[in-house]
Parts: structure tokens; C-alpha cells; sequence
């Protein structure tokens, strides 16, 4: 599977590279992340709860980041396994400046997916992948904005990750309104964005 | 097994008390628990319709849903239409049609067609390939089915 | 006397199934039963490094857990294969069988690692996830071509490369044929993967009772007698010690053949090791990764014709996906030679067959089993012959068919019974005349077709015909036997997945004793109760079966009439069986009940003398010299919506010849259940795999099989030239239906859409592919 996407952060290329390579930010960033530490310089493991519509579970894996050149780009290889299958992949991120003190991240990747994920998941998986992608920029994006606040004003500003209810209505509103602007055909999408609500934030709330 | 159940169900016009573990499929219960092995189990994802069932007279997947979901509930089941000494209308036509051949997924067929029937006295063939369009076959290419439908719904108004 | 074959008599079996009364597989309930699971593999092809079962042992209800290390020396390699290679000279063939746990390595996803046995099938799944693999993925064969490529990752390391079987056949001579052909066509053609999915999912249930020293196995299988002597082979028990039952079989199709899957290895083993009986049955998702399938060929093809339209000869080089194992031999690919010159009179012919091990679930016969991919061949090739001559498609094909006088019809390759191909007779051309007029060809060719498309609508015609070889040996066996009470029990080794048999079978039997055909019951597939045979495939239960059961039949006859003739004081030919009685002729007060008769045959006084048997009973056996070859024709009209590329089939008309039809009630339910199969092959179904070979359509949901809103009526007509290989004359019709489909959709499809010049190379389509077909046409005009 293909991922490939452009992200505008509000903030310089310096403190975005400070808080991709900060494991407890990035922890926060996906909700579903159950633990993310250091291992060594370049090497990160952690476990995440990962749901794809009717299948989900507890990943356990590895990422190892390498031919950095900060605060440029650099290259992520990812290895999950869990009970829903396995995943891997190999990212890579490239940050620009831009205007404003902004910074543009391009990424692109390639994962490949096996187990249930891959052969009861197929359907949903271009689209959840998105979403999870989105949702997690945005909330590193938070971060970013907050700690950029801080060194302006001296105030500490507080962060505050998304909970794993807020989480799932974004996932859902994101996937309906892919659906939407599709098919344009709105009592379909007002109807998928209810049922995938409930579902997910039911299934979450019992995780 | 863990935490159990106190199930209180009518299944068949007889009324059960048992204990049941909460996650305990109403396909399971029917079949293993009751013994009543005429619904049949094909894909458990609610796709096929083999275990079709009545629930208070709808007719719903019973592989989707848990048996403790239908405490309370009426639920028939192929048994309850007829033993083979004694048919009930619409098995009698799916015998004089040759609308079974393996015959799994006819208990479902059967318990759609219940409701179905009593709803649309006179059905058109449209109307029968889309009332058996949410039931799976595999044997038949379903003519004969659609032949048995047509015939159960003349004998059952003649 | 009255007639029972031929008649359209209502199933004996059917009070039973439709009230739920029938035993299937998962009905079967043991006290003290346990249920198993199996851990099946998330990669296609990866090392086993490390497996640690602790914590699934800790679990509460769990009573075992076994991997191929934990079972020791007990673990043994694979089943035998199913079919040897066939005797042809100069054929390289590597026999790679199935194991019954993964040991080393994984070769496709599904393949079971380890066996939970525990309470209740509920928490068996459960202990699947304590149970903690490491596994070293490798590089994966995903792709037919890419299989044979010289750095290709070896499914198999003690083998030098991916090839799995290499085999040449020739009649004639093709390359001189070659220089003296006017036009020669060449296409690739594709066919891809789809599954049987019978509505019923495998399963076994194996009871060993240890103080009788005796194993019971329930099993989802179409041939249980081979199952019984290859369990009782591998648990070292005798073969009398084991009996195997296929009771009701929800739907069999090919897939639940003898294969001595692992799980049928496991299973037995596992009671007589607990002491238990054990349970397993496989879901839905399982069955997608864990039970055959097949389809999947490439072939580079060639057809040489004469300016007329003649075909001077037919060549192609294919290869053929075994999967991870090649368990079934060649039998596929051997049927699709035995097609690829369909119904015509081909002096030359020329195949190269190269089969492969890829890491994806392993092959075996579904309904067509081969003949599918044969016939789409030979059609399509013919279809763009006829194109560039400018002959209209069926009239190229009538100029081509076998004519009745060459019957027997050499073909002169072997076929998948290692006998060498002959067609045994047949009389097509009046079948497809009959064909063409009950769909109407001509006009709507001229008047019709021209019409609706003046009008706008995107309509389209086809019709193909078709053989299909049945019948096969080795042989089957049937006894029969009357009661004291007057019925009639008669027991074959064959099993039953809803053809019919226990009317069908009754109805040869009624035709020999006069009895009605409810007051004769039949056991098939219980090997206690009838133990030489092999199974239900290959069309060839009413054949093979069938006769077994009219020899015995008769012989019973010849009983009777002995007896009765002594017993009634009156010559034999005098004598009438009718309505389970014996009567003399113009003197019906002269009679006895077959029942009495029985009772007579069986003294409780006196003596039997010596070299005749007790009782009215006869077993026979029969064994075909080589299979019978049946004949078909499929038309149809469909029109396409030109929004959403959805197919409606407007009519559907077959003919179909099987020699002598025993009951045609039953014979048009499995023509309609093939047709909707195949049409399910054309343009729904389809296994989708990445190149990972993770199979990305494993349910349902996303695995289209045809609902009653997709089949449409099929107007089925018969056409009979008994076989002359068989008392009965029969030819087999189980997989019929399915066979011709591709090629008729493809053909339609091009009629429909000529105007864009659309050729169609491959199979299954879809309204996504098509979409895909017509756009490149549009854009490279």
C-alpha cells in the first residue's frame, strides 16, 4: 500500500524535527499508542492499539529511524506484529521551510499489510490509514503550536492530546466525508458518519 | 467461560432458563445448547443468511447476535414449521419444486420466507429473487427456489 | 412395467433436510467432546524461528496444544499424493504434499502452525493468541510468471527452482501444419483464482474409543473410503478399524475431495492421542486460505485455420498454479488439453505445460476443474478467427465440430484417468441448431440486436458449445439387498453433497425390482457400510456409481426371479416385478411380495445349497475402460447498463446432452446450480491477492458470490446420445454448467460492445475491468 501526503506546520523546521524525534510527544500525537520509548539513539518500540473497522488489537513493534540529516529529512522503517496481522513499511520525511515560519512536510511510503488487517480490513484501509496519518499530524501540530507559545510568551501552554472518543469521531467524520466527496450523495454519507460513530466509539469505549 | 447469564427465552413456543456466558453467539445457543441443529452456521459475518431465525417474528441473523441479546425474546426456528412425517406448507412445495439440493442453506430460506409469504400473498418473480437476494445458495442457482416460492404461495391461498 | 428412470420423482432425502433433521457435520455432539482450532500462518512464506505455546497451556479449558516440535516423532510429512503423475514419457514431475503441521517454514498464508484443543471452541480461539510465534519473513512467490524468474525465493529448498511439473503432448504435427494455415491467431490469455465457497465450511469430528479399539470420523468430505484407509495408514490401525462417515455434506464442489487436509490428519490423531472425541470446524475466513481453490492459468496460445474457417491446428504453452503444494497432481491442467480443442475436429495439436509452486494456498479440481480454462481457450481463439475471416461465430463452429460419423473421436493425448483421450460419441450439430433456435441467433443477429441498439441499449449474444469429459474410472461399488419387510437398502462408497443420489440411485435400482423408489433406501459415504470405492468428482456418481448399483440391481433381479419362478411354479419369463411384488403374467392372483420372497431366500430351516447365498442380495462393481463424454451448448443474451458496466442477462438457454437422463428434476437443479457458478466465475468472483500473496478478499463481504438477483432463469433443454461405455448409457453432468460460462461472457461482451472493436483475454471480469478494457480501446482506437 502506497501513502503519500503534504502536511503544513505552523511552526519553524527546527521545533517540528525536536518533536518528531520526542517519543513521549509522539506517544501522545496517536491515541491508541500504549507505550513508545528510546531504545537507542535511532530506535524507538512500542505497543498501539490499532482498529481498522471490525478489526482491531494490540500491535507491538519497532521503528527505526536512519539517514537523518536534520532538520531535513530523514527515513523511517516501521515493523508491527500483532493478533490482527502484521505491518511493514518504509517511510520517508522531508521538511522545507515556508512562509511565515511554517514548515512543509512531505512524506511518502510504502507498507505492506498481512493477516486479518490485510484480508477482512482491505476496504477501509485507504481510508482509515488517511485519517490516522491526518489525525496524528494534527495533534503534532498541537504540540508544536503549544510549544512554540511557551518559548514566546515564557508561559507553559498546555498540550492537550485528543481522547480516543474525539479520536474515532475525527477517523469517521474523515472517512465519511472521503465518501462524500466521491459520491455526493449526502443521506449515504450523514448515515455512514452516525453508524461509524457509534461503532467506533462503542468498541473504543469497551477497549 | 467466565461471568454467566441468566437467559430467559422462548425459542420455539417453549420457554428456557439457562445460564449462558454473555459472549455466547444465539447461533450456538440454538444449535449446541438446545440441540436444535437445523440452523446453520455459513459465514458468521451475517453475509449468507443460513442462520436466519425468527425474532419476534423478524427475520434476523442469528450468527450477529448474542444469545443474551435475545433475552425476553420469541424466536423460531426451522423446527418450529413442520417434522418430516407432517410438512409444513411451504416445506411441502419446496419438495414438490426440487428447491433444495444440499439443503444448508435452506432452513434460512425457509425462516425468510415465513414472514415474507404471510406479507406478499402474491408475489412476483422480481419481488421472490429480491425477498431470497439477502440468503446465499450454492446448489441450486435458485430457479428452483423461486419455483418452490410461487408454488407455496399458490397452495397457501387455494 | 412401469418406467422409473427418466421420470421427474421428487427427492427421497428432502422431508429430512427441509425440517432440519438432517445430520451435518457440526451436528454430530459427543459427551466428553473437545473442540480444536488451528493457528494458521499471517505470511506467505517465512521461517519458523521460534514458537512458544506456555501461555495458551495456562489457559483455563485448555487441554492441549501441539506443533510439529511437541508432536516429536509422531509428526510424519504430508498425505500421499492424491493422483501420481501421469505415464507419459519425458514428463518432470515433483511431488510435494501438505504437512500436517508447519515444520521450518511456512509456505502460504493459512497454513496451520499449531493445534489448540480445549473446552469449548470459544476459548480454543481464544488460546490462539497466547500462543507467541516468531517468524522470519522471506521474499514471497506471489506471481505465476514471476515464479520460474532465476532469483525467485524457492517455495521448496530441496528443489533447484519453483518448477512443480513440466509436460509436453503432441497429436499431429503442428509446426507442419503451421506452414500450410492461411491465418494463424495468437493471444495470451489470463484466468485467475476463484473458490468453491460451499455454503457448508469443512469439518471433522473423530471419535476414538479406545476399549473397542475403534475410531469414528465424521468428515465434510466427498470421498470418505480413501480418507478411511489414509488415516487408519498413518495411526497404524487396520482399515476395519476405522469407519468414516460423510453424512449430509452442505455443498462439496471439488475442494472437499480426499485430500487429506492437515486438519484430517490432526483430528483423528488428536482423539486417539486425548482419548476424546475431538471437533473441529473450519469458519468462513479460514476456508478462503485454508481449503483449495484453484483457476489460475497464462496461457501463450495459437490457432491455425484455412481461409474457410477450418481449424488446421492448436498450440499453447501455459503454466499452470499449483500454490504452495501439489497434492492434486496434473489433473487440472490435464483437463483443460482435454478442452482445449472443445468440440471441434483438430488434426494438429501442441501443448507445453509448465506448473509452478507459488506461496499461495494449494490447487485442487473445482467444479470444471480445469475444463473451464480449456473451453475459454479454444472459444476465444475461434471467436477472433472468426472476426478476422469475416465468418459469423457460430457458423465458424459448425464447420468445425466433430461430425457423428468419426465417434469414437481420437484426440490422441492423455487425458486425467492416464487413458488415452477419445471422445465416445456425441451428435452436436443438431444440439446447437436446437440451442440457436431457442435463443433465437438468427434473428437476433439481423433484426433484434440492430434494433435494441438503434434504440441505445448495449445488448449482446452468445452461444458456445462445449464438451466435457466424465466419468472416469477407476470403478465404484453398490450393494443391494431386500428386507423381509419389502424395502429395498442399497449402500455405495460414494458420499452425497446434494446431488441426489438417494432418489437418482433409487430410481436405477426401482427401474431393475419394481419397488417405488421411496420404499428404497440408500447409505452413500459410510465406509462401514460399504468399503471399496473412491468419490463423488469428475461427474461421475450416476456413471461410475450409478452402474455399479444397476449391476447389483440386476443381479438381484436375476435372484428374484430364480426364486420366484421356483416358489410360483411358472417359467421365468413369465414372471412381472411390479410394486414390490412378483406375479405371473395374466395370472396376478399368481404372486408373491418381494418381501416374503426375501424371507423365503433366508431359511431358519434347512439347508442352503452349496454355492448360492442367503438372502436377495448382490454387490457389483463397476470400473469404466474410459470416461464417457458429455456435450453442451450455452447461449445467452445480455445487456449491458452503459452507467455502472452491471451485466443483466436477458435469457439464458442450455442444451445439454449427458446420455441417458436419470432423473431430469434433479439434472436441471445441477445444470442451473453450474450455470450460476460459472456465471459467478465470469463476472463476480474473483480471490484478490497482493504481491505479498495476502489474500485481500477473505469474506463474504467482499467475495461476490451471485445472489437470486444476479442468476436468471436458465431454459434448460436435453438432447440424449447414450454412452455406449455403460449398461446405462449414462454420461456425467455435475460440472456442466459451469464450464462454458467464461467463454460465453466473453463472447457476449465483445458482441455486445464490437462497434469498439473490444477483445477480451481473460477471466473473471468485473464492472471495474471492464471499465478498464473498454477505456484502453477507446483510447489507442
Amino acid at each position: 500500500m502506497k501513502i503519500e501526503g503534504e502536511y503544513l506546520f505552523d511552526g519553524p523546521r527546527e521545533v517540528v524535527w525536536e518533536i518528531v524525534r520526542d517519543p513521549d510527544i509522539l506517544a501522545t500525537a496517536l491515541p491508541g499508542t500504549q507505550s513508545l520509548e528510546k531504545i537507542s539513539e535511532n530506535e524507538y518500540q512500542g505497543e498501539m492499539q490499532v482498529r481498522i473497522g471490525p478489526v482491531g488489537g494490540l500491535f507491538s513493534g519497532r521503528v527505526v529511524i536512519s539517514d537523518e540529516i536534520p532538520p531535513e529529512s530523514l527515513t523511517m522503517t516501521v515493523e508491527g506484529k500483532g493478533k490482527p496481522g502484521f505491518v511493514k513499511g518504509t517511510g520517508f520525511i522531508k521538511l522545507s521551510p515556508a512562509e511565515n515560519s511554517k514548515t512543509q512536510m512531505q512524506y511518502q511510503g510504502d507498507l505492506e499489510v498481512g493477516g486479518r488487517l490485510a484480508s477482512v480490513g482491505q476496504r477501509m484501509m485507504d481510508s482509515v490509514s488517511k485519517s490516522l496519518l491526518k489525525q496524528g499530524l494534527d495533534s503534532l501540530n498541537q504540540a508544536l503550536l503549544a510549544r512554540v507559545s511557551s518559548a514566546e510568551s515564557g508561559e507553559v501552554v498546555d498540550y492537550e492530546a485528543p481522547s480516543e472518543a474525539q479520536f474515532a469521531a475525527s477517523v469517521a467524520k474523515d472517512m465519511a466525508s472521503d465518501a462524500l466527496a466521491s459520491r455526493k450523495v449526502w443521506w449515504i454519507g450523514a448515515a455512514v458518519v452516525l453508524l461509524i460513530i457509534i461503532l467506533v466509539i462503542v468498541i473504543l469505549s469497551q477497549g | 467461560m467466565s461471568d454467566h447469564y441468566q437467559l430467559s427465552i422462548t425459542v420455539n413456543d417453549t420457554q428456557y432458563q439457562r445460564e449462558v456466558d454473555p459472549r455466547l453467539l444465539l447461533s450456538d445457543f440454538l444449535r449446541h445448547e438446545l440441540g436444535l441443529t437445523g440452523t446453520h452456521i455459513g459465514c458468521e459475518h451475517g453475509v449468507c443468511g443460513a442462520c436466519t431465525v425468527l425474532y419476534d417474528g423478524l427475520p434476523i441473523r442469528s450468527c450477529l447476535m448474542f444469545a443474551v441479546q435475545a433475552d425476553g425474546h420469541h424466536i423460531l426456528t426451522v423446527e418450529s414449521l413442520g417434522n418430516p412425517e407432517n410438512l409444513h406448507v411451504i416445506q411441502q412445495a419446496f419438495w414438490d419444486a426440487h428447491g433444495l439440493q444440499c439443503g444448508f442453506c435452506t432452513p434460512g430460506i425457509l425462516m425468510t420466507l415465513v414472514p415474507f409469504l404471510e406479507n406478499n400473498p402474491h408475489p412476483d418473480e422480481d419481488q421472490i429473487r429480491h425477498a431470497i437476494s439477502g440468503n446465499l445458495c450454492r446448489c441450486t442457482g435458485y430457479q428452483h427456489i423461486v419455483d418452490a416460492v410461487k408454488l407455496a404461495a399458490e397452495y397457501m391461498h387455494s | 412395467m412401469k418406467k422409473y428412470i427418466g421420470e421427474r420423482i421428487k427427492r427421497n432425502e428432502d422431508p429430512r433436510l427441509l425440517t432440519g433433521q438432517a445430520l451435518f457435520v457440526d451436528d454430530v455432539d459427543l459427551p466428553g467432546m473437545l473442540y480444536a482450532a488451528f493457528l494458521r500462518s499471517d505470511y506467505a512464506h517465512a521461517r519458523l524461528i521460534s514458537i512458544d505455546v506456555s501461555e495458551a497451556l495456562q489457559r483455563p479449558g485448555v487441554v492441549a496444544v501441539y506443533t510439529a516440535e511437541i508432536m516429536g516423532d509422531e509428526w510424519q510429512p504430508g498425505p500421499a499424493n492424491v493422483s501420481p503423475p501421469p505415464t507419459v514419457e519425458n514428463i518432470t514431475f515433483h511431488s510435494r504434499t501438505q504437512l500436517p503441521l508447519a515444520k521450518g517454514k511456512v509456505r502460504h498464508v493459512g497454513e496451520p502452525i499449531a493445534v489448540v484443543v480445549a473446552e469449548s471452541r470459544y476459548i480454543a480461539e481464544d488460546a490462539l493468541e497466547d500462543i507467541l510465534i516468531e517468524f522470519e519473513p522471506l521474499e514471497v512467490v506471489a506471481d505465476i510468471e514471476k515464479a520460474l524468474d532465476p532469483e525467485a525465493p524457492l517455495v521448496h529448498d530441496d528443489l533447484d527452482s519453483n518448477l512443480a511439473a513440466y509436460m509436453v503432448q503432441d497429436k499431429g504435427d503442428y509446426q507442419a501444419a503451421k506452414t500450410k494455415a492461411d491465418v494463424i491467431i495468437k493471444r495470451r490469455i489470463e484466468i485467475d483464482r476463484g473458490a468453491a465457497a460451499a455454503m457448508e465450511n469443512r469439518g471433522i469430528v473423530a471419535n476414538w474409543e479406545a476399549r473397542s479399539q475403534h475410531l469414528t470420523v465424521w468428515d465434510t468430505t466427498q470421498a470418505p473410503i480413501p480418507i478411511r484407509n489414509g488415516v487408519a495408514s498413518r495411526l497404524g490401525l487396520n482399515q476395519t478399524q476405522v469407519r468414516v462417515i460423510a453424512p449430509y455434506i452442505g455443498g462439496g464442489f471439488g475442494p472437499k475431495m480426499m485430500m487429506h487436509y492437515p486438519e484430517e490428519i490432526m483430528i483423528p490423531w488428536l482423539s486417539v492421542k486425548l482419548g476424546r472425541p475431538v471437533k473441529w470446524i473450519e469458519d468462513r475466513r479460514e476456508n478462503f486460505f485454508g481449503t483449495t481453490q484453484e483457476r489460475s492459468q497464462v496461457h501463450d496460445a495459437e490457432i491455425l485455420l484455412s481461409n474457410e474457417g477450418k481449424i488446421l491446428g492448436i498450440s499453447h504453452k501455459f503454466l499452470h498454479d499449483s500454490g504452495a503444494y501439489d497434492p492434486y497432481g496434473l489433473t487440472i491442467p490435464l483437463n483443460t488439453e482435454s478442452h482445449a480443442a472443445g468440440a471441434y475436429d483438430v488434426p494438429n495439436y501442441h501443448s507445453e505445460l509448465t506448473v509452478v509452486f507459488t506461496n499461495k494456498m494449494y490447487t485442487s479440481p473445482i467444479r470444471g476443474a480445469g475444463r473451464p480454462q480449456g473451453i475459454f481457450l479454444v472459444e476465444r481463439l475461434l471467436d477472433i478467427a472468426a472476426r478476422e475471416l469475416g465468418i459469423d461465430p457460430l457458423e465458424i463452429r459448425l464447420r468445425n465440430l466433430i461430425p457423428p460419423e468419426a465417434f469414437p473421436y481420437d484426440r490422441e493425448i492423455i487425458d486425467q484417468a492416464f487413458a488415452l483421450l477419445t471422445f465416445d460419441s456425441g451428435n452436436y450439430k443438431p444440439a446447437i441448431e436446437m440451442a440457436a433456435e431457442k435463443i433465437g441467433y438468427e434473428q437476433f443477429i439481423k433484426e433484434e440486436g440492430p434494433r435494441l441498439r438503434a434504440e441505445g441499449h448495449t445488448v449482446g449474444i452468445g452461444i458456445i458449445p462445449f464438451v466435457e469429459t466424465t466419468g472416469v474410472g477407476p470403478y465404484e461399488g453398490a450393494r443391494v439387498n431386500i428386507e423381509p419387510s419389502g424395502k429395498v437398502t442399497v449402500a455405495t462408497g460414494v458420499g452425497t453433497q446434494g446431488q441426489g443420489h438417494f432418489t437418482s440411485f433409487a430410481q436405477i435400482v426401482a427401474e431393475q425390482l419394481g419397488v417405488p423408489v421411496s420404499d428404497i433406501d440408500l447409505v452413500t459415504g459410510d465406509s462401514a457400510d460399504f468399503h471399496w470405492g473412491t468419490g463423488t468428482f469428475a461427474s461421475r456418481g450416476a456413471v461410475v456409481a450409478g452402474n455399479a448399483i444397476h449391476a447389483s440391481a440386476s443381479i438381484v433381479r436375476g435372484k428374484v426371479l430364480k426364486l420366484a419362478s421356483k416358489l410360483l411354479n411358472a417359467p421365468e419369463e413369465e414372471l412381472e416385478l411390479e410394486d414390490g411384488f412378483v406375479r405371473v403374467a395374466d395370472l396376478p392372483r399368481l404372486s408373491i411380495s418381494l418381501g416374503d420372497l426375501a424371507a423365503e431366500a433366508n431359511p431358519l430351516r434347512g439347508a442352503v445349497e452349496p454355492g448360492t447365498e442367503p438372502g436377495l442380495e448382490a454387490t457389483a462393481y463397476f470400473g469404466p475402460k474410459s470416461g464417457a463424454t458429455a456435450f453442451g451448448v450455452h447461449a445467452m443474451i445480455i445487456e449491458v447498463d452503459q452507467e455502472t458496466l452491471m451485466v443483466e442477462i436477458k435469457r439464458y438457454v442450455v442444451v445439454e446432452d449427458c446420455g441417458t437422463v436419470l432423473n431430469p428434476l434433479i439434472l436441471d437443479g445441477q445444470v442451473h446450480g453450474g450455470v450460476a457458478m460459472g456465471i459467478g466465475n465470469s463476472y463476480y468472483e474473483q480471490l484478490i491477492f497482493d504481491e505479498n500473496a495476502q489474500l485481500l478478499n477473505a469474506s463474504f463481504a467482499d467475495y461476490l458470490i451471485p445472489t437470486a438477483c444476479e442468476i436468471p432463469n436458465i431454459e434448460v433443454a436435453h438432447f440424449v446420445t447414450p454412452s455406449p461405455l455403460n449398461p446405462l448409457g449414462t454420461k456425467g453432468a455435475g460440472e456442466a454448467g459451469a464450464i462454458p460460462v467464461p467463454a460465453l461472457f466473453a463472447q457476449a461482451l465483445e458482441n455486445a460492445f464490437a462497434d469498439v472493436g473490444l477483445e477480451i483475454l481473460e477471466m473473471p471480469l468485473s464492472p471495474n475491468r471492464l471499465f478498464e478494457l473498454l477505456q484502453e480501446k477507446v483510447s489507442q482506437p
